[in-house]
């Protein structure tokens, strides 16, 4: 595989952009967890709040996508497998990165 | 030829070396990281429950009530929290910095201390 260099330096990019974002989210998960089902709604109206959510989304899909690549790469002797399952949490990643994106639009409006 | 790539050894060589505390932090980043891939599916599926509607949200609800989902989510916390402190110390490292066998042991005890301060403080709220 090509860009080692550029995974690298994405998986840290998103690490350092998921730090704050990881305490942001338990912060509000204690509360989120106490909420009805209107105020969770509403909680997700506001733009703020939404904006994070999703900025914290997209970076944790990219960098779990990077990080179980490594993995993979590592562990995983037969070339088939490696590809079969690179294939399907590429197919994974991007499909919750478009369902996530849609349903915040939806959540916005 | 295929044969003579895919039988070669790889990189950490788990099997092989002795299971010092160093390497099992590594090998714990790891399998945290996997767990939090899990999760990350878990998250989303939960948010677009949300999104659907109440009656959707209802599902979430019905899991959610139970002991063995907040056991998840302890275990889920705790597992957070390793990650993101051990990532931290490996940020760390990406610039070269307490690379040194000392610092490398003090930082990982802190991740431990870390981690089980902040998981506990985290459920003394929820």
């Amino acid at each position: 595989m090509k860009n080692y260099a550029l995974k690298w330096i994405v998986k840290r990019i998103t690490a350092s952009i998921l730090i704050p974002l990881t305490f942001w989210f338990i912060y509000i998960s204690i509360s989120l967890s106490k909420m009805e089902y209107d105020e969770t709604v509403i909680f997700f109206s506001s733009y703020f709040n939404s904006f994070l959510f999703y900025v914290m989304m997209i970076s944790m899909l990219i960098h779990s996508r990077l990080g179980l690549q490594t993995i993979l790469e590592d562990y995983v002797t037969s070339k088939k497998t490696l590809k079969i399952s690179k294939l399907t949490i590429d197919y994974l990643t991007y499909s919750l990165m478009f369902l996530i994106t849609v349903f915040v639009i939806k959540m916005i409006n | 030829m295929s044969n003579k790539f895919e039988n070669r050894p790889l990189s950490p060589h788990l099997s092989i070396h002795k299971k010092v505390l160093t390497a099992v932090f590594s090998i714990f980043h790891r399998i945290t990281g996997i767990g939090l891939s899990i999760g990350a599916i878990l998250i989303s599926m939960w948010f677009i429950l949300i999104s659907l509607g109440p009656s959707y949200f209802a599902y979430f609800q019905m899991i959610s009530s139970s002991i063995f989902f907040k056991l998840i989510l302890i275990l889920w916390s705790f597992g957070i929290f390793y990650h993101l402190f051990n990532g931290i110390r490996k940020l760390y490292w990406s610039f070269g910095i307490g690379m040194d066998l000392r610092s490398v042991y003090g930082s990982g005890y802190a991740v431990i201390f870390l981690t089980f301060l902040s998981t506990i403080t985290v459920w003394l709220f929820a």
